[in-house]
């Protein structure tokens, strides 16, 4: 795959419930390397796009490739190259954070041999250990928060998706993420996709950032041209949504 | 996935495993040492012999079908069913992940169902290999309609129906605990369009060698159900239905 390619390519996607348009035409390409932002107000179609990505729900139509493999045609070798991190917690609530791991590695077809340190590396990294034996439901928001970071991690994709990845998590944890994310992405080379109410997670983390509202992208730049007449990327969100009355 | 399932049993043990055997051991308890001692031999066997593979079945069924059904009803209802849709499993690997858990599961409950069994006198294998192959077709056919019915449930109340009004009645009068021989013509008949009858002539055969059905017959009828039922799962899972958005 040629590394000038984009790896993730979002073209013309639709994606309807019912009568309801909740992706409405929307086009995107991510760059390989990237530190992608995107940010909208809820009901935006942020979630409904990153399930079209990852295979959470059906494309209407449009198509997306994610490093050059059609996510429906060929789909299980685009699931091997996409982690996501979901806004909902997805999984089993009776299992602990050591066996959610150790699931999703066997899923991406990792020996018990590779998925034994990568287990604990990442169950270290996000401070997990002395909760590995925990059920999943009985951990604090943040804890599940960390663990579902993790557990999209696991197979150390290439493409990674944040869905609102700091949501519960504390100030510290949060920067303390803030620099992990910033390590996979600037010393491991991992593209981010990263959704987020705080805009100043965008902000501090995303070097490119799609505004999307009402189904579409409204607007879509580097960081620096949304910031470039000495606004904050919030007071330049706030008046680009605004404007926005479809 | 089949790992997972397999914990999944094992983190609910009394209600997966002990449950079942109790149950066995005391419909074996009853027919064998209550009401066996009072009937004479049926099908050239003693009467618990002839209805264990029966009470095996039962329950074997009961835990294919509930293994499948929870299991991904569950998935449904807390979303964990996102985890798998986003693996990247084929769609017939995601059939038989849920359908090999369950099939697993079936088979610790009819070893340890035997074991009582033996404690009581009630067993016997003539064809052992056709008694763990019929085994693994009857869970895998329950485990299938499992996840049919966690498909289409939207509330656990659903994911009773199906044991309720169809698997309760059809076992029940599909001969697991009498030879049809004792029916009139008409029931014989009616008995034999019933898809059970020749789940348990196969169990029963296997055990003590002796077949009410054409065997041929019965092990068209379980592969047809097979074929048919893991074509429509993994269809059902390809377009996605109750599972994506």
């Amino acid at each position: 795959m040629n590394a000038n390619e984009p790896i993730l390519k979002i073209d013309n996607l639709v994606k309807k419930y019912g009568e309801k348009t909740a992706v409405d035409n929307i086009t995107l390409h991510i760059k390989r390397g990237s530190f992608f932002g995107i940010l909208g107000p809820n009901g935006a179609g942020k979630s409904s796009t990153i399930h079209c990505t990852t295979g959470i729900s059906t494309i209407t139509s449009g198509t997306i490739t994610i490093d050059g493999v059609d996510v429906v045609t060929d789909y299980k070798e685009a699931r091997k190259k996409v982690g996501l991190s979901p806004q909902e917690f997805n999984v089993d609530i009776f299992a602990t954070p050591e066996q959610l791991l150790d699931y999703v590695g066997g899923y991406y077809g990792m020996t018990k041999a590779e998925r034994a340190p990568r287990r604990e590396e990442l169950l270290t990294r996000f401070d997990l250990q002395e909760h590995r034996k925990k059920k999943f439901q009985q951990l604090s928001g943040g804890l599940k928060r960390r663990t579902m970071l993790a557990r999209g991690l696991m197979h150390a994709p290439e493409l990674m998706i944040l869905d609102e990845p700091t949501a519960g998590v504390d100030v510290q944890q949060r920067h303390d993420l803030w620099d992990y994310l910033r390590e996979l992405n600037q010393q491991r080379g991992k593209t981010i996709i990263l959704t987020s109410h705080y805009i100043e997670e965008i902000e501090a983390l995303c070097d490119e950032i799609a505004i999307i509202n009402n189904g579409r992208i409204i607007a879509q730049g580097s960081k620096d041209e949304f910031i470039k007449d000495g606004n904050s990327l919030e007071s330049k969100y706030l008046e680009i949504t605004k404007g926005d009355n479809y | 996935m089949v790992r997972r399932e397999i914990e999944r049993t094992l983190r609910v043990i009394v209600q997966t495993l002990v449950s079942p055997v109790m149950s066995a051991a005391l419909y074996i308890f009853i027919f064998g040492s209550v009401i066996g001692t009072r009937i004479d031999e049926m099908g050239g066997v003693p009467y618990i012999t002839f209805v264990f593979p029966g009470i095996l079945m039962l329950q074997v069924i009961m835990a294919a079908f509930g293994s499948s059904s929870s299991s991904l009803y569950f998935a449904r209802f807390t979303k964990g069913i996102e985890e798998i849709l986003t693996a990247p499993f084929s769609f017939a690997e995601m059939m038989f992940g849920y359908m090999f858990g369950a099939v697993v599961r079936s088979l610790i409950v009819a070893t340890l169902i035997i074991v009582v069994g033996l404690l009581f006198g009630a067993v016997t294998l003539v064809n052992p290999i056709g008694f763990f192959l019929y085994i693994i077709a009857v869970s895998s056919i329950f485990s299938l309609l499992g996840i049919l019915v966690a498909l289409w449930a939207q509330g656990f109340e659903q994911l009773s129906v199906m044991n309720t009004f169809v698997i309760m009645p059809f076992m029940y009068l599909g001969g697991i605990f009498y030879s049809i021989t004792l029916l009139p013509e008409v029931a014989q008949i009616i008995t034999r369009l019933n898809p059970f009858f020749y789940f348990i002539d196969g169990i029963r055969g296997s055990m003590i060698g002796v077949h009410e059905a054409d065997p041929l017959l019965g092990m068209a009828v379980i592969g047809g159900l097979l074929i048919g039922l893991g074509t429509l799962v993994t269809y059902l899972f390809k377009i996605g239905w109750r599972i994506r958005s």
